[in-house]
């Protein structure tokens, strides 16, 4: 008998059950992303412009201090800029809970799409730690022995995904509205700014789903983590390249589609129009080239396509994610 | 006989055309069990469709008293794998991934690094469980694959050639422990291997396999006794004299190149073997009882198959 043999004793605790097995399988998948210091950056990177969203939500409610900070910011500034800044003051103190809806929809809107960016890098960048790893290293075969199904890996492995993107989407988000709102003049800003984060919240959760499922299928296509990472950089470059023309192949675009979906989401055409209304000033800075925000949005064709894609990565992990 | 661990009908599995397992019907007891045959008999593809890797393709199979393909989840929480080819998570140290592992199988993270630890130290790993497994010798990789297996404290393990790669002292030590599993722990142990000395030193019963068929599924002392009877004899002087004792006696004998007595006695013990001896007064050092027997049973039963 073995020198160690009196070390083995049976196990005799309780046993977790099936999703805390699959958070262990997330939670593990979001470790190994974030050792990545790039990984690291981006996320600082999401944080900061997060703050800087916060500062610009602070300056909007300092607009209803009359002898707050954003008066003296506003006392250089010349022409159109000092006109647009006086008319959201007025706005603001006279209609605000359409003013403070209106400023925060589109302050959102634009603050969701940059970070979208951030997470597409983030995505390439933790595509290889998804699922093409386990490929090459035929960690497929453990999970398929230990308790947990193939559905519960990939349930696990999208935790991960959708943990990360969180990291960089929905958390800065959600801070966003959090501390831009605590850091108003008038607490009623939480209650009239409700639409734009349900909007926000809508848009990104949407968002992080489809890229999550999308990225799973892409980190699948291949057993060289490097090769997965290209085809998820190609997938997303060379749709939006493809996604400017007008014909249909502009569906086949990710960025493409997920904006249709924002643009639905957000009405962005009727909020400009609302507040070209109001402040007169921005009637001459909303005209063309930034027209399509009056546009309405595709949607059901940016649906359909989403649809198609996500079907076709679910079918790529069914077929690639097997023990043998 | 204790409950059958492993119950299976017609158990079959095809890829295209070609017949992996031609319904398979056994029935294994708890114990250590040998998995023997040829490359391309069948074994891991029996083993990995009982564990549920691979889907089967006709029959049915209880393990554990559950049925396979419906309680998959539950089955593999009682059942330990050690697979034959390297495989692991990247990036992780060894005793993280095998608290992980551990984690996998529903035992909460304390229990789990507590457990793994304790079965680091059981195969033998010493302070290079804090070391990355991409880092790892073969022979590190098999004690962590071995870890892995048992560290959720299943009530049978499936090895599927647990020494490949190892040296001799590493083979030695790591029987010693699949060994242990069953007879100091309780734990049934399915040993798949082409390896007949691994399977004749720790196994009690053995299950030949070729060509998707089962051919033998016995005991292994049945199966020895069955066979006529032989011996190797050590002695530590006058190999000669023994010999020629034994052929007196009527029994075909030789000397090895090891220096052993090699004698076919025919008997179903080896009490007159000792009772020669003591007459001539020859003292055995070591006296080896069929020590070729599952070799040739080995090959009897595929010649047979053929």
């Amino acid at each position: 008998m073995s020198l160690h043999d009196f070390r083995y004793q049976h196990w005799e605790g309780r046993h977790c059950g099936i999703w805390r097995r699959r958070w262990v399988i997330a939670l593990n998948g979001l470790k190994a992303c974030l050792d990545n210091r790039w990984t690291r950056n981006l996320v600082l990177t999401a944080w900061t412009v997060a703050m800087a969203a916060v500062g610009i939500l602070f300056l909007i409610g300092q607009l209803l201090v009359p002898d707050s900070i954003a008066y003296d910011m506003m006392k250089p500034l010349g022409g159109q800029t000092r006109g647009l800044l006086e008319g959201l003051k007025m706005w603001l103190t006279e209609r605000p809970e359409i003013s403070v809806r209106v400023a925060y929809n589109m302050l959102f809107y634009f603050f969701a799409f940059t970070l979208y960016w951030l997470s597409m890098i983030l995505t390439a960048l933790a595509i290889p730690h998804l699922i093409s790893r386990d490929l090459s290293s035929r960690a497929i075969i453990i999970y398929s022995s230990k308790a947990v199904s193939r559905f519960d890996y990939f349930l696990g492995k999208f935790g991960t995904i959708f943990g990360l993107l969180s990291l960089v989407w929905l958390g800065p988000v959600l801070a966003a509205w959090l501390a831009g709102n605590l850091l108003a003049q008038d607490w009623s800003f939480f209650w009239h700014s409700r639409g734009a984060l349900f909007n926000a919240l809508l848009y990104v959760t949407v968002s992080m789903l489809a890229i999550s499922v999308l990225s799973l299928g892409i980190s699948a296509l291949s057993s060289k983590p490097r090769m997965a990472m290209s085809y998820w950089i190609a997938f997303w470059l060379v749709g939006d390249a493809i996604g400017g023309a007008a014909s249909i192949t502009r569906f086949l675009s990710v960025s493409h589609n997920l904006k249709q979906i924002s643009l639905r989401i957000f009405n962005l055409g009727g909020e400009v129009q609302l507040a070209q209304e109001a402040i007169p000033v921005l009637k001459g800075i909303m005209r063309s080239p930034l027209g399509w925000w009056l546009e309405a949005p595709e949607i059901g064709g940016a649906l359909a396509a989403l649809a198609v894609m996500l079907a076709l990565a679910v079918i790529i992990m069914a077929q690639r994610v097997k023990p043998e | 006989m204790s409950e059958a661990v492993i119950e299976t009908k017609d158990f079959s599995k095809t890829f295209g055309f070609q017949k992996a397992l031609d319904r398979v019907s056994v029935m294994v007891p708890a114990g250590a069990v040998g998995l023997l045959g040829p490359n391309g008999a069948g074994k891991s593809t029996f083993m990995k469709c009982l564990l549920q890797l691979i889907p089967y393709t006709g029959g049915s199979a209880r393990l554990l008293g559950g049925e396979v393909g419906r309680e998959g989840r539950e089955i593999r929480r009682r059942v330990g794998y050690n697979p034959e080819q390297d495989c692991h998570i990247p990036g992780m140290v060894g005793c993280e991934y095998v608290t992980y592992c551990a984690q996998l199988c529903g035992i909460p993270f304390q229990s789990a690094r507590q457990r793994a630890h304790e079965m680091l130290d059981f195969v033998g790993m010493g302070q290079e469980r804090y070391r990355k497994i991409d880092t790892y010798s073969t022979g590190m990789k098999q004690r962590l694959k071995l870890a892995q297996a048992i560290v959720h404290d299943p009530e049978i393990v499936f090895l599927d050639e647990p020494t490949n790669g190892l040296d001799p002292k590493g083979q030695s030590q790591i029987l010693d422990l699949v060994q242990s599993l069953w007879t100091v722990h309780g734990i049934s142990v399915i040993l798949s291997s082409h390896l007949l000395h691994d399977v004749d030193r720790i196994c009690e019963q053995i299950i030949i396999i070729a060509r998707g068929r089962v051919l033998v599924h016995d005991s292994l002392a049945r199966l020895k006794s069955r066979r006529k009877g032989a011996a190797e004899v050590e002695v530590a002087s006058r190999a000669d004299d023994l010999r020629q004792a034994f052929q007196r006696q009527g029994w075909p004998a030789e000397v090895l190149l090891n220096g052993r007595v090699k004698v076919e006695h025919g008997s179903q013990d080896l009490n007159p073997l000792m009772e020669l001896m003591t007459k001539i007064g020859i003292c055995p050092l070591e006296v080896v009882p069929s020590p070729n027997a599952l070799e040739e049973m080995f090959v009897q039963a595929l010649e047979t198959a053929q």
